[in-house]
């Protein structure tokens, strides 16, 4: 193969990898935030199926696919609303409260997004017109990755900074390992608590509506495919930390990348086998991490009491 | 207040703000609140047809449940009863495939022991890693589900796809010798039974004997456990495989009894419903039939709503939810005056 063919082709691969992470990376990027205040929420899945469905019917009914994400991470954040209500205000427990909203959010958008099934909506424009593509290496990327991927990449270091360098960080941060500390600090933690579940909440409704305005630009039911339930797992890899989040979503990109581009070489292995890989990795790295750390390393200390005690 | 009667409160705040709720999202979608909700009750229980149907549907998530609150009691929160029931469907209809002509007498006892061992050994591996790894249950059985829904998709798409079904993803049809008995000649099968006789036996040994005790032991304190010679890694295993056993079977079940033949798309969600009515029953065996029966009756009613009034079967799964956030909101309130009063 010619040199400029292996650039183009890991161009491709480049822009697929990075296409496919970007709505796991802001829903694990919203969980790792959630989970950093010491709450599980496992109502992501639902939130982004709400997203995905209200993000794409308001995209195709504006025109405006930035319209589009904005109605889907309002979509994700009210969703979330009913988990904060449910464990913050009524004690309820965290997991069943969070399949509860997984449960609504599945009905709701199975329900309302019936009309749009089949539907086509214009994206974004990619970062680069089609002149571009013979450009070695980046011109596969620039012409194939809308703004949406470095955004959310931008986000996420954001985040990052934000939670390990700024006061408010620090006051999460603190709410998450130790709720006494904070109330003893004058932090009030259920607020606290309930921003995280918000934050959460606003991202993974974006990140169902990028999946379904900017990454496939169609609904179909259940489209999310257990991405939000995934994103639960790979928090733990990424051992809570916003800048982790970054390689460890990518890593889980390009096994989807791969999924789809293996199937298209025509290799005879079954797609269904190729599409555990994303699954069977990120059982393998919680295993790695489990066993290096001897314990859940990094795992803020409120989130004990509801993952169980650990000896 | 005495605690049963703050549960008693709680259980009809809960009731009532489901019904305020569900009424709410009928009016939504214009249909009329009371009517639909009382032809649903209809749907469900009203005939005999109805609630066999109900019961049919509750088999699987009465199972599931029990796969989670058996675990539960060590402390482990497992949410892979999903997982479960598709690698038991397919670990049993391995047998089937590879030895269709065998006698009943054989296969179907066989198919049963195979769709529960495959159960057993999808938790169990979760277990494993818990026990001697350190790896959380709650995340690995998690994400092992949608392998294991991937597995099936695998043999109906592939290996075990049957030609005659012209393109439909799905094995062959099951012979009649590896057919789940059915009760009174409806469509409710032997699982039921064994979902009820296994509620009541897990009730009795976990109350009442010396494994009972030792799962209390272990899940209260693990060193107090370990000198009195209970042993958590064996025990955390155990219960694991077991309740991935009793999950395994429903898949086998609902494969061999309901559908016929391993397809794509076995279960509409019993292994997370099953997560909700083990904690809906507060951890409690005894209690978790009653209320599977219950969710199975508000699924059965949401086909038939589908078929006789046209509302999609989406609304069953909304008011699904609203049901789990009404009762949780209840419980959770309960709970937390119960803790105040002592």
């Amino acid at each position: 193969m010619a040199e400029a063919e292996v650039l183009a082709v890991a161009g491709s691969w480049v822009a697929a990898m990075l296409r496919s992470s970007t709505p796991l990376m802001m829903v694990t990027l919203g969980e790792t935030l959630t989970q950093r205040v010491g709450i599980v929420n496992l109502g992501v899945e639902g939130q982004m199926l709400g997203g995905a469905c209200v993000g794409f019917s308001a995209a195709a009914a504006t025109g405006s696919p930035v319209l589009g994400f904005a109605a889907g991470a309002a979509a994700g954040l009210l969703l979330s609303l009913v988990h904060a209500a449910l464990c913050l205000g009524c004690n309820a427990n965290q997991i069943g409260s969070g399949i509860a909203v997984f449960t609504l959010g599945l009905g709701l958008s199975s329900f309302f997004g019936r009309g749009a099934i089949g539907g086509k909506v214009t994206g974004l424009d990619p970062l680069a017109g089609s002149g571009y593509v013979d450009v070695p290496l980046v011109g596969p990327i620039l012409t194939q990755l809308t703004p949406i991927a470095p955004l959310a990449i931008v986000i996420v270091l954001v985040a990052g900074a934000w939670l390990y360098r700024t006061r408010t960080g620090l006051n999460w941060r603190i709410v998450g390992e130790s709720f006494q500390t904070a109330r003893a600090l004058g932090i009030r933690p259920m607020l606290i608590q309930t921003q995280g579940i918000l934050a959460g909440g606003l991202l993974s409704g974006f990140a169902g509506a990028i999946l379904s305005v900017d990454y496939t630009q169609t609904w179909a039911d259940e489209m999310t495919k257990g991405r939000g339930f995934v994103a639960v797992g790979l928090v733990i890899v990424a051992r809570w930390n916003p800048f982790l989040v970054l390689p460890v979503t990518l890593l889980f990109g390009v096994c989807e990348a791969a999924t789809l581009r293996l199937q298209a070489t025509g290799l005879t292995l079954s797609p269904y086998l190729i599409s555990c890989l994303p699954y069977v990795a990120s059982v393998i790295c919680v295993i790695v991490v489990s066993v290096r750390e001897g314990r859940l390393g990094g795992m803020p200390a409120e989130l004990a009491s509801v993952f169980g005690r650990r000896s | 207040m005495s605690a049963s009667n703050i549960r008693f409160i709680a259980f009809i705040g809960g009731s009532t703000a489901f019904l305020i709720s569900a009424s709410i999202f009928l009016a939504t979608i214009g249909k009329p609140p009371l009517t639909t909700l009382s032809q649903m009750v209809y749907y469900a229980f009203g005939d005999s047809y109805s609630l066999s149907e109900s019961l049919v549907k509750a088999t699987p998530i009465l199972l599931c449940a029990l796969a989670v609150i058996l675990p539960a009691r060590l402390g482990l929160i497992t949410v892979g009863g999903e997982g479960q029931l598709y690698f038991g469907a397919l670990t049993g209809t391995a047998i089937v495939v590879g030895f269709p002509t065998a006698p009943m007498l054989v296969l179907l006892p066989v198919m049963i022991l195979a769709g529960a061992a495959g159960g057993a050994a999808w938790s169990g591996f979760a277990g494993l890693l818990r026990a001697h790894c350190n790896v959380n249950e709650t995340i690995s059985t998690l994400l092992m589900n949608y392998v294991a829904v991937l597995l099936v998709n695998y043999v109906t798409y592939g290996a075990w796809k049957d030609p005659a079904s012209l393109g439909w993803p799905a094995t062959m049809m099951f012979p009649p010798a590896a057919i789940v008995p059915s009760v009174f000649g409806t469509r409710v099968h032997a699982g039921l039974i064994v979902g009820i006789m296994a509620a009541i036996l897990l009730h009795i040994a976990v109350t009442y004997t010396r494994w009972g005790i030792a799962l209390r032991v272990i899940a209260g304190n693990r060193k107090v456990a370990a000198m009195a010679g209970f042993g958590f890694v064996k025990q955390t295993i155990m219960v694991m495989a077991m309740g991935g056993a009793l999950a395994g079977f429903a898949g086998i079940c609902e494969t061999s009894a309901i559908q016929g033949r391993l397809q794509a798309g076995i279960s509409v969600g019993y292994g997370l419903t099953g997560f909700l009515v083990a904690w809906l029953s507060g951890q409690n065996f005894l209690r978790a039939v009653p209320i599977a029966i219950l969710i199975g009756g508000l699924i059965a009613a949401g086909d038939a709503l589908q078929l006789y009034s046209k509302i999609p079967s989406a609304s069953a799964t909304i008011l699904q939810g609203l049901l789990f956030i009404a009762a949780l909101a209840a419980s959770g309130l309960a709970g937390r005056r119960t803790a105040r009063h002592g």
